[in-house]
């Protein structure tokens, strides 16, 4: 087969039906946009999952009699633990001081005492921690003299990752829905320009053409469209997400603590492969039905 | 038989050129034969019944009769468009009903279909109606040039192949039909009421036309149902009666014989 006469006939093809195609990737690339959007949700929800992860906390709040050479020792042990990833001593005034700021109430508790807070060891944990080995440590650490008590801030935790759990599963169920969306936007959407051209391959079957003579372009054509189209729908995103980074990440800040993500190149490839692939089946597909001339 | 070299891929069906024969045993066998042919579209009503028929090499023949009478089936059964149900047709010797569906492309490589609504691609060209046909034989565009010019100048459009087709009149876009049917030089070329959406006179000009291409080798079967376009020519002609060949005669008396022959067949069947 003629490669070079295949791209001649699918350019000849642009070319004839330029407003059907532009019609055709404008459908397209509503539907990659809907996908795409799914797509940059699910990305930053497993950010999000991935954000309270890495910030894992533990406090040991200490006696207030503990003694220095106690404090030291269960800093070292701490720090020597794989599940940790750093340890810092507060003492009773700097843990009043950092309430009072995350608060954002200094004026109104201004009053609480200095000794009000007891001293504590604020251990920040690594990223994948599970649950069974945090409690181990948990309970190891109780056993020293210095410690008063634990906390291990886990109903707060738990209800952050179920949160961003379902939320995930909510984006990967709607990104499936679009996904199916799409595949039948671009099979009817195809399916719709190769029937406007149904006299054109029956002129060519009675002329003698191929199956494949007759397939190639508009495969060709396909693919075109529908990398096109994703390539159009990926660019849309990421000028969108560029315009309004600042806002989002600001709400997202004060709300979750982290910024906004954009998809991974590898995501955006995926996109532009799953285009082609759509774009070359959904023309196959559809111009079979009409070789049987 | 002139196999072609164009094409490197394997040749299910061989490729035959108007006129030329490299074989001398080819050219005294008939080019189409028809042996005890039945096709059904409904059970029990048969569309063609019992059809046997010899086309020579060259010849010019008229298919005739009303409509229904099975003349475009006829026709749709040599391109295979639809397959016999009983009987046989060879086409240069070769039993086209026994085709793999990968061959018949093939076998249309050796035929020029025209058709009566013209299946023109409108938006196209009239050079590029013309050419699809080369293209598919993987032409060299040099070559598809000269051949397209060369057929357009045989059907009277020389010069004309930038003009787009849907600008031209329905006698004017037939010949493109007529070009695109000639251009890849086939051995049979089959028309299938060519010039039931024109008027007499270009009915008259389209049906000279064929004959001439009928003088350069081509084998013409020109199906009509127009009475005064038969009776003003000297070709054989085969009329069709309900699905049955009524008479198959040579000269200008022919088509009357053969109304004849039908009313008397109609006749007795009604008795």
């Amino acid at each position: 087969m003629n490669l070079q006469s295949t791209i001649r006939r699918a350019k000849r093809g642009f070319r004839e039906e330029f407003r059907l195609y532009m019609v055709a990737v404008f459908s397209l690339t509503v539907a990659f946009l809907c996908l795409g959007g799914s797509m940059l949700a699910v990305a930053n929800l497993n950010a999000i999952g991935e954000r309270f992860g890495d910030t894992g906390r533990v406090t040991v709040y200490l006696k207030d009699d503990a003694a220095g050479e106690d404090i030291s020792r269960l800093g070292a042990v701490l720090e020597g633990l794989p599940e940790v990833a750093s340890v810092e001593y507060w003492k009773p005034a700097e843990a009043r001081a950092h309430f009072l700021e995350e608060t954002d109430l200094a004026s109104e508790l201004s009053s609480i005492p200095k000794d009000a807070f007891p001293a504590s060891l604020e251990v920040t944990l690594r990223s994948g921690r599970n649950a069974p080995r945090t409690s181990h440590m948990v309970q190891r650490i109780r056993e020293f003299r210095a410690v008063q008590d634990v906390e291990r801030y886990d109903g707060f935790y738990r209800r952050v990752d179920s949160l961003v759990a379902a939320g995930r599963g909510i984006a990967l169920a709607v990104c499936l829905l679009v996904g199916i969306g799409v595949l039948a936007v671009i099979g009817n959407t195809i399916r719709l320009a190769v029937a406007r051209r149904r006299r054109e391959i029956e002129v060519m079957k009675l002329c003698g053409a191929t199956d494949r003579f007759v397939r190639d372009p508009f495969v060709l054509e396909g693919v075109f469209q529908g990398v096109a189209s994703s390539l159009v729908a990926v660019a849309i995103l990421a000028l969108v997400f560029v315009l309004l980074r600042e806002q989002v990440d600001s709400a997202l800040s004060v709300l979750l603590g982290g910024k906004s993500v954009f998809l991974h190149p590898l995501s955006c490839l995926a996109l532009l492969g799953l285009g082609a692939f759509t774009g070359a089946i959904g023309s196959a597909l559809s111009v079979r039905r009409y070789l049987a001339v | 038989m002139t196999g072609s070299s164009r094409d490197s891929g394997v040749r299910p069906f061989p490729f035959f050129r108007a006129g030329a024969q490299a074989h001398a045993g080819e050219s005294h066998r008939p080019i189409l034969v028809l042996e005890d042919v039945y096709k059904y579209f409904r059970r029990d009503v048969p569309t063609l019944k019992a059809v046997n028929l010899t086309i020579e090499r060259g010849e010019f023949v008229f298919v005739t009769g009303a409509s229904g009478a099975g003349k475009s089936t006829l026709l749709q059964l040599i391109y295979r468009k639809h397959t016999v149900d009983q009987g046989r047709i060879s086409f240069c010797g070769r039993d086209i009903a026994r085709l793999s569906s990968s061959s018949i492309p093939y076998l249309r490589r050796n035929l020029g279909i025209v058709f009566q609504d013209f299946q023109i691609i409108e938006h196209w060209s009239v050079f590029d109606n013309v050419a699809v046909a080369l293209e598919i034989l993987d032409m060299p565009q040099r070559l598809v040039r000269a051949r397209v010019a060369e057929a357009l100048e045989r059907v009277g459009l020389a010069g004309r192949g930038p003009e787009r087709t849907s600008d031209l009149s329905g006698g004017e876009q037939q010949r493109v039909a007529v070009a695109r049917a000639i251009v890849t030089e086939p051995a049979l070329i089959l028309a299938d009421e060519p010039t039931g959406n024109l008027d007499p006179h270009l009915a008259i000009d389209i049906l000279t036309l064929f004959e001439e291409i009928n003088a350069s080798g081509s084998t013409v079967l020109f199906a009509t149902h127009d009475h005064s376009l038969i009776a003003k020519r000297d070709h054989r002609i085969i009329s069709l009666d309900d699905g049955r060949v009524v008479e198959s005669r040579t000269g200008l008396g022919g088509w009357h014989a053969a109304a004849q022959a039908a009313m008397a067949a109609r006749a007795a069947i009604g008795a």
